[in-house]
């Protein structure tokens, strides 16, 4: 079981890391060519910025010229959809894990003594506890530009991290203090942080 | 397994507030309740202000600005010289356009992009452009001049939709933003 879950584990991050390359993949396939943009200077905004120039997405394709503002369609894999993707599937994990069967629940006796941890409970807290880290590592990455601290703590950008940051420590800390005693307020706590850090910006 | 239920009966109940076609900006709860997404800008919804305005020049969401700069903006007086132009209206209209714009200006709107841009001019003088707002001027600064100000198809910051592929729909993220080319 033990070897089950790591593998879960191991195949969710292969996933996230994916993603992530199918989201940088996109943009640059459609729109940009960093080598010869000069606007582009190696950082993230730079980034979005050629990628949004149209003078080297029609260097690269000649897709670009024939379509007009009105049909405009908004990439559906872009980094910032990565993010979101990654936040929403944090919660969603947060929320099986309340609603998994924990270990050593006995509704019906006799019930053993000795308890064994490993279960959905487990499997899906971990899950939300590393989607919870890619979300934030992915965050920082792609929305660094988005949080200026001149603008206070309570700048709608400036909370999101903050609250999307303590959530995905707390519930690091959630799986690590497991099963120990408190760690499902640890992981409650996060999960409520990370909920209200999606909500801010939403 | 009674308390899973409910957890799980509450989730739903939550979901279905949510689902309904809620006033997001109106109040706190109702922002707080409603899972419409609101992370960009209220888009226009008053069709005299987007007949009358949007006759000229792009007719900017009024969450774009606080309400001090919309009231600087729209007296009888400062549209005999509206950047220049004679953009006068009938009472009746300029009270219909004042009130629309007024009750959804940044600082009374709970999208996110109009709260950002209540802070920014939260303190010091009502800017009267777009392009004076400090959160809008920061988040251009990193584009080059020859981009906006050079390129025929632009020429300035203030014309946003010819940038922000959605503008009409009051959103103004990276992932829709195409500058024109130059050609």
């Amino acid at each position: 079981m033990k070897g089950n879950t790591w593998f879960i584990n191991m195949a969710a991050s292969i996933c996230m890391v994916a993603v992530h390359g199918v989201a940088f993949a996109s943009d640059a396939a459609l729109n940009f060519a960093a080598p010869s943009s000069s606007y582009y200077t190696g950082d993230i905004r730079s980034y979005v910025l050629a990628s949004a120039d149209s003078d080297t997405a029609l260097g690269q394709s000649k897709l670009a010229a024939s379509v007009a503002p009105a049909e405009f369609e908004p990439p559906l894999w872009t980094t910032s959809n990565a993010h979101k993707y990654l936040g929403l599937g944090t919660l969603a994990m947060v929320v099986a894990t309340v609603l998994a069967p924990k270990p050593g629940e006995c509704e019906k006796g006799p019930c053993p003594a000795v308890v064994d941890t490993s279960g959905p409970h487990k499997t899906f807290g971990q899950a939300a506890a590393t989607l919870a880290a890619a979300t934030a590592v992915s965050g920082f990455m792609f929305h660094w530009n988005d949080i200026h601290m001149e603008d206070g703590w309570t700048d709608p950008d400036n909370l999101h991290a903050l609250l999307g940051t303590a959530g995905a420590l707390l519930m690091m800390a959630a799986v690590n203090s497991a099963p120990a005693g408190g760690h499902a307020g640890e992981g409650m706590l996060g999960g409520i942080a990370m909920g209200a850090a999606i909500k801010i910006t939403w | 397994m009674k308390k899973r239920l409910n957890i799980g009966a509450l989730f739903a109940a939550a979901l279905l507030l949510g689902s309904g076609p809620a006033a997001a900006e109106e109040s706190f709860e109702g922002w707080l309740l409603n899972f419409q997404r609101t992370k960009e800008v209220k888009p226009v919804s008053n069709k005299r202000y987007q007949e009358e305005c949007g006759s000229c020049h792009y007719a900017y969401p009024a969450g774009l600005l606080p309400a001090k700069s919309w009231e600087k903006l729209l007296t009888a007086e400062a549209l005999k010289k509206h950047f220049g132009d004679n953009a006068e209206l009938d009472a009746a209209t300029l009270q219909s356009v004042r009130d629309y714009v007024l009750e959804n200006s940044a600082d009374k709107s709970w999208y996110k992009r109009s709260r950002k841009i209540a802070r920014a001019t939260a303190e010091g003088e009502a800017p009267l452009r777009i392009t004076e707002v400090s959160y809008i001027k920061r988040v251009h600064r990193d584009i080059p001049e020859a981009k906006i100000k050079g390129n025929k198809n632009v020429k300035s910051l203030s014309y946003c939709d010819k940038c922000h592929m959605q503008a009409d729909k009051g959103v103004f993220d990276d992932d829709t933003v195409r500058i024109p080319s130059q050609d």
